[in-house]
């Protein structure tokens, strides 16, 4: 009895930070700007079907079309939220350097990982105000039918693991980065090298086996959310694998054992999960060394005040 | 109550503390002093877990805990020359959201945070947002803030820099009267004349070395010479100079209409035989005081009159 007694204590830099975001305008007007990229997406794909319907289709089958609309609307929120986590991360702790209130925040007894967590776990929050407010019109595509409901909570649990990398990437910027803008560039490059940059193995041995298949280079695509996000929505609505389609519609002994594992069932989707979500706490426990005064490199934090001094004043020029 | 021992930080090359050691006793209010870049701020960070040393060893009262754990910090209460605030936090939430920070409940906080911005005199501000306060006030919030987890020690790293001069008075008094509730306050600050008025003890710190260190009465008196009394005399006053000059130590430095000044190299039970003397001889006294010291002219001879 007394451990239900016990208060739940909420890490406090989640509770400021949602309470300096909710009094915020900017909150406000970004949730705007979010439903109203939702609704023109909605309707350009709803045009885009109707259009294929009056040419190709008949009128009888364009509701097992509108199907459709769900994987649109997951990927055009999938695809702002991989914007907007980053934007919100990156300058949490450069910005509370800037603003001179992460000495304090570190001579609490707050443990860097705790701060950094805290960062992150916010970013994630407020990305579910954002997806919460998406619901209806990604509710549209229920009406139809054909979808089920545990496909909504599914996909909701890939927001959150989306955020939560997209925001670690992000927290490890600001932790290096003394600016903000800095942190906020940085991500978006580690963002190019995760997003883009791991097709290249794939690619150079599709092409080395003269496009027959990629074979175990495909593995670097684990850790790429934009593949896990197609596999994801492969498993959903079609209940097979891409990875398998696109890769390993090979014998065991073309692709290699581990390439035609992973291409079974589901166990690419949930591999590819776990690695993305070990990168994000690796990224994070990255920032909780770099932010920790007794670990990290002295010369990056000479504050004496007469270098402080000197750098403000750089700033200024 | 704060053990500094051999303390060192280098960067590369440059060392801004210099085998640092120090001891603040319980109770005492110690001012910190120095010409920038003397390695004040570095080792304050240094006590406050912000930095860590090269070597040497932080010990505060009789804990064991080491710079950096959150027992040591526990025991630590910061407040840095400049901080900045949140926009759209109140001055409650503010107090609140440090106090969580220490792992503290929030009726605790609640309670505490009304009995601190009534010590520091924010009573009536704490539905203001903190952005909304002047400087002097924020300084004074960050004070309530730092004493939120009762801390054993509080540092203060130029808390008057920027502030006008009410708000130094306000600040001023506000040290004081923690002084007299047992608290430990290290304080660094530019104004020494400040520090003077206040201060129990005093350290002057310059090119990463302690100088000196001691009761403010001590350096006030090194900062004098310690040695030039005043003699005021209703009457007798040329046997009164023909008996100091006859004195072995003493010089007799002016003589005016009815005061002598006089330097020695003698002790006080020396000075209390001399005022003897005198009085045996007819001379009428009238007063009699130890010249106090000038902080300024001495920090400006032990720094080798480095700018501040």
């Amino acid at each position: 009895m007394r451990i239900l007694a016990k208060p739940i204590k909420i890490n406090p830099i989640i509770k400021k930070d949602l309470q300096v975001t909710a009094r915020s305008m900017r909150l406000s007007w970004a949730l705007f700007a979010y439903e109203v990229i939702l609704t023109l997406a909605f309707l350009l794909a709803l045009a885009i079907i109707q259009s294929d319907n009056n040419s190709y289709y008949s009128s009888r089958n364009i509701y097992s079309y509108l199907i459709y609309l769900f994987p649109v609307q997951a990927a055009v929120q999938a695809f702002i939220v991989a914007l907007i986590v980053p934007i919100i991360t990156a300058p949490s702790i450069s910005g509370e350097k800037e603003r001179q209130t992460f000495d304090i925040m570190l001579t609490t007894c707050m443990s860097p990982f705790s701060i950094v967590f805290g960062k992150v776990v916010s970013a994630v929050i407020r990305i579910l105000f954002f997806v919460a407010a998406g619901m209806p019109i990604m509710a549209l595509a229920f009406v139809v039918g054909g979808l089920e409901w545990s496909s909504l909570l599914y996909f909701i649990l890939t927001i959150i693991l989306l955020s939560v990398f997209s925001g670690s990437i992000g927290i490890c910027c600001s932790a290096f980065c003394r600016k903000s803008i800095v942190a906020v560039v940085l991500s978006f490059i580690i963002y190019f090298v995760i997003y883009i940059l791991t097709f290249v193995p794939t690619i150079l041995r599709f092409l080395w086996s003269k496009g027959e298949h990629a074979g175990e280079s495909m593995l670097f695509l684990l850790i790429n959310p934009a593949v896990f996000f197609e596999e994801f929505f492969m498993q959903i609505m079609t209940g097979e694998s891409a990875f398998g389609v696109a890769g390993s519609n090979f014998d065991k002994s073309e692709v290699g054992v581990i390439t035609y594992s992973l291409s079974q069932g589901k166990t690419w989707m949930f591999l590819s999960a776990a690695c993305i979500f070990i990168l994000a706490i690796l990224f994070m426990l990255a920032a909780a060394w770099k932010v920790n005064p007794m670990h990290s490199s002295s010369k990056n934090n000479f504050t004496g005040k007469s270098n402080r001094n000197k750098r403000k004043n750089k700033d200024v020029q | 109550m704060l053990y500094i021992n051999d303390l060192t930080k280098k960067y590369g090359s440059f060392t801004a503390v210099n085998h640092l050691s120090l001891h603040i006793p319980e109770g005492d209010l110690f001012g910190f002093v120095g010409p920038n870049g003397a390695g004040k701020t570095t080792t304050i960070r240094i006590v406050c877990g912000l930095l860590k040393a090269s070597s040497g060893s932080v010990r505060i009262g009789s804990s064991e805990a080491t710079v950096g754990t959150k027992e040591m910090k526990r025991l630590i209460g910061y407040v840095p020359d400049f901080f900045g605030v949140y926009d759209n936090l109140k001055v409650r939430e503010y107090m609140d959201f440090y106090g969580s920070m220490y792992g503290m409940c929030s009726r605790d906080i609640a309670k505490l945070s009304d009995d601190l911005l009534e010590l520091v005199n924010l009573s009536d501000k704490k539905e203001f947002y903190v952005d909304t306060l002047s400087r002097g006030m924020k300084q004074r919030l960050c004070v309530a803030r730092a004493l939120l987890h009762n801390p054993k020690l509080l540092i203060l790293d130029e808390p008057s820099s920027g502030l006008d001069p009410r708000a130094r008075v306000e600040m001023k008094e506000l040290l004081k009267n923690l002084h007299s509730m047992g608290k430990t306050i290290v304080i660094s600050s530019h104004i020494l004349s400040e520090l003077s008025e206040m201060c129990t003890s005093i350290g002057i710190m310059s090119h990463g070395q302690l100088i000196t260190a001691g009761r403010i009465e001590d350096i006030m008196r090194q900062a004098a010479g310690g040695k030039r009394i005043h003699i005021q005399i209703a009457s007798g006053i040329e046997i009164a100079v023909r008996l100091l000059q006859e004195q072995v130590g003493v010089i007799v430095e002016s003589v005016r209409e009815n005061e002598i000044i006089i330097s020695n190299n003698n002790t006080d039970e020396q000075i209390s035989a001399l005022m003897g003397l005198l009085i045996q001889n007819q001379v009428v006294l009238t007063g009699f005081y130890r010249e106090e010291g000038n902080l300024e002219a001495l920090f400006m001879q032990l720094t080798g009159g480095d700018s501040q």
